[in-house]
């Protein structure tokens, strides 16, 4: 069989729908981004993956809030805050639609320029096996994997909680500047700046979490980077999966050590002396 | 190089009292931090939360050895690294830019511990280290610590000898198997040491182009930076009382000094037995396939 034929034969495995039940509110078939270990560990929980769903959003931002501003930028701090809102909907909308009844594996895609913010959320919607009906219960950023884990602890995802503050770092005055020129010190108000962003996004994902009835937020990813075309806005972003007891206790999961014996060995790196210049 | 005896790592500079007047933050926490974590507390009134940077398998291990996590901590400083005159021939421990290294590293660490100590933590797990550059910022480096602070479950306390929550630097999946051995952590040490390699003469390069030998004083500059650095992170270990440091990391950089001035840092975290007898469980061995 040539190569052709057997891609030929691939997809036409794909675009055939399977004969279960699966096909309904869904034409097309299951469409996933799971790999096959997930998608097995999945089945073995007792759910399938059904589509692939996507959120989008993008908000807009007035004109100069990145120049004229100092501190935080509120401004675009609430775009981001409504973007999310909006995509969530969106995937959520998405997920009904594919009739799914949660959304893993979603992955945040945040994109801040000058004049705008966008948004988006794409993941796997999934569904019990057995239920008949499917409502609505959760959206989250874990794996598959993790998802199979929690649950079996006792514990279940209900959404995605996240945050973002946008700053403006101080400038130093020239006579700050010139008083710590080659001396070693702290630079408080930089510091002060830096600090609060931070905790600001954090605060705003944990109100996120709050809102859902979380009891926790994990896997709680802290993203930092260059916004808008000035190097001296700085965007904070944080994500987790809200998370809360459904059982009236944790469940162990009663892990049990193994020693891989396949481990490789750390080795000792001296790579940064390795640069061959300046004998 | 200036005269200084007693070694940078062996008088760390606390939360009060060593940083300078016009810092803010050291005194205490900034309000939002505060606001922050008051909110994730249970009141009356309000339900609590945690929130952590975990993933769920470390969640799930931490919970496993009977601990909750109780909040994502935090602390950070932006320092400003100045210079220090080196000679071009000689090796020698830069004694002001390895002071400055460890002292921005306390800063950050020290709020982190002040987070933590806020939610009334017993220690902190999955601590992180790092060092940021920004565009805007010539020869300033921003510190960061970050991790999960967390509460024993059932009601033992674990802070360390200081009063302080502990703080590790140990994954989840460590700590767990840390605790299954019948250790517990004390705190997260480290050691510190910014070093310059001399240049070689124009003589020393030509004796040795060509040919293979040792180069004796490249050798003995980086052999005694890493022995200062470790030697730091043990005299840390001892004052918290530890019995043992594991995990320890070796790092080397050059942040923006050029080739020559190295920062040689550990990392480690120092442990003691806990009471009682413990039997370490026989492990299983695998081999995997998919090799």
């Amino acid at each position: 069989m040539t190569l052709q034929d057997e891609v030929r034969r691939a997809v036409a495995a794909v675009a055939t729908p399977p004969t279960a039940k699966g096909t309904a509110g869904n034409p097309r078939g299951t469409t996933s981004d799971l790999t096959i270990d997930e998608t097995l560990l999945l089945h073995s929980a007792g759910w399938e993956p059904v589509d692939l769903v996507y959120g989008i959003s993008w908000w807009s931002i007035p004109w100069g809030v990145w120049q004229w501003a100092t501190g935080e930028v509120q401004e675009a701090s609430a775009a981001f805050a409504g973007a999310m809102d909006h995509a969530a909907k969106q995937l959520r909308q998405a997920c009904d639609q594919a009739g799914g009844s949660g959304v893993l594996g979603v992955e945040v895609g945040v994109r801040v320029s000058s004049h705008h913010i966008s948004i988006e959320l794409t993941g796997t919607a999934v569904r019990r096996i057995d239920a008949d009906s499917h409502h609505f219960e959760f959206v989250s950023d874990l794996s598959a994997r993790d998802f199979v884990l929690l649950v079996r602890a006792g514990w279940w995802p209900l959404g995605v909680a996240a945050g973002a503050s946008f700053v403006i770092a101080p400038r130093r005055s020239a006579r700050e500047w010139a008083s710590q020129q080659g001396q070693n010190v702290e630079l408080p108000n930089l510091t002060q700046a830096l600090y609060l962003a931070r905790e600001r996004a954090m605060e705003r994902m944990q109100s996120s979490g709050v809102a859902m009835k979380a009891d926790g937020i994990v896997a709680v990813k802290l993203r930092e980077g260059r916004a808008s075309s000035s190097v001296r806005v700085i965007q904070f972003v944080a994500i987790g999966t809200g998370v809360h007891l459904r059982t009236a206790a944790h469940r162990s999961i009663a892990p049990e050590m193994v020693v891989p014996l396949d481990e490789v060995v750390r080795e000792f790196d001296v790579k940064s002396l390795r640069s061959g210049k300046g004998e | 190089m200036t005269e200084r005896s007693s070694a940078p790592g062996t008088a760390p500079p606390g939360l009060q009292g060593a940083a300078p007047a016009t810092a803010p933050l050291p005194q205490g926490l900034p309000p939002d931090a505060s606001r922050r974590l008051a909110e994730l507390e249970d009141r009356p009134g309000h339900k609590g939360m945690f929130t952590s940077d975990l993933s769920v398998n470390e969640f799930l291990l931490i919970k496993e050895v009977g601990f909750h996590p109780l909040g994502f901590v935090i602390g950070s400083s932006i320092y400003h690294l100045g210079i220090q005159t080196r000679k071009w021939s000689q090796s020698q421990e830069l004694s002001k830019l390895t002071e400055a290294m460890y002292e921005a590293r306390q800063f950050a660490m020290d709020r982190m511990d002040a987070e933590a100590t806020e939610l009334g933590a017993d220690g902190v797990v999955g601590v992180r280290l790092d060092v940021n550059y920004y565009e805007w910022g010539s020869d300033t480096a921003e510190f960061i610590a970050v991790g999960t602070a967390v509460k024993a479950e059932d009601g033992r306390s674990y802070r360390n000898r200081q009063g302080k929550p502990f703080t590790s630097d140990l994954s989840g999946q460590d700590f767990w198997v840390l605790m299954q051995t019948g250790h517990v952590p004390l705190g997260l040490v480290m050691g510190t040491c910014v070093y310059h390699i001399a240049h070689r003469g124009l003589g020393q390069t030509l004796r040795s182009t060509g040919r293979n030998v040792e180069l004796p004083n490249f050798t003995q500059a980086l052999y005694e930076a890493r022995e200062l650095a470790m030697t730091r992170m043990q005299d840390e270990a001892n004052e918290l009382g530890a019995t043992g440091i594991v995990g320890v990391r070796l790092e080397e950089k050059s942040h923006m000094w050029g080739d020559h001035t190295i920062e040689f840092l550990s990392l480690g975290t120092a442990v003691v037995r806990s009471e009682g007898d413990h039997t370490i469980p026989q492990p299983r061995t695998i081999i995997s396939l998919d090799g």
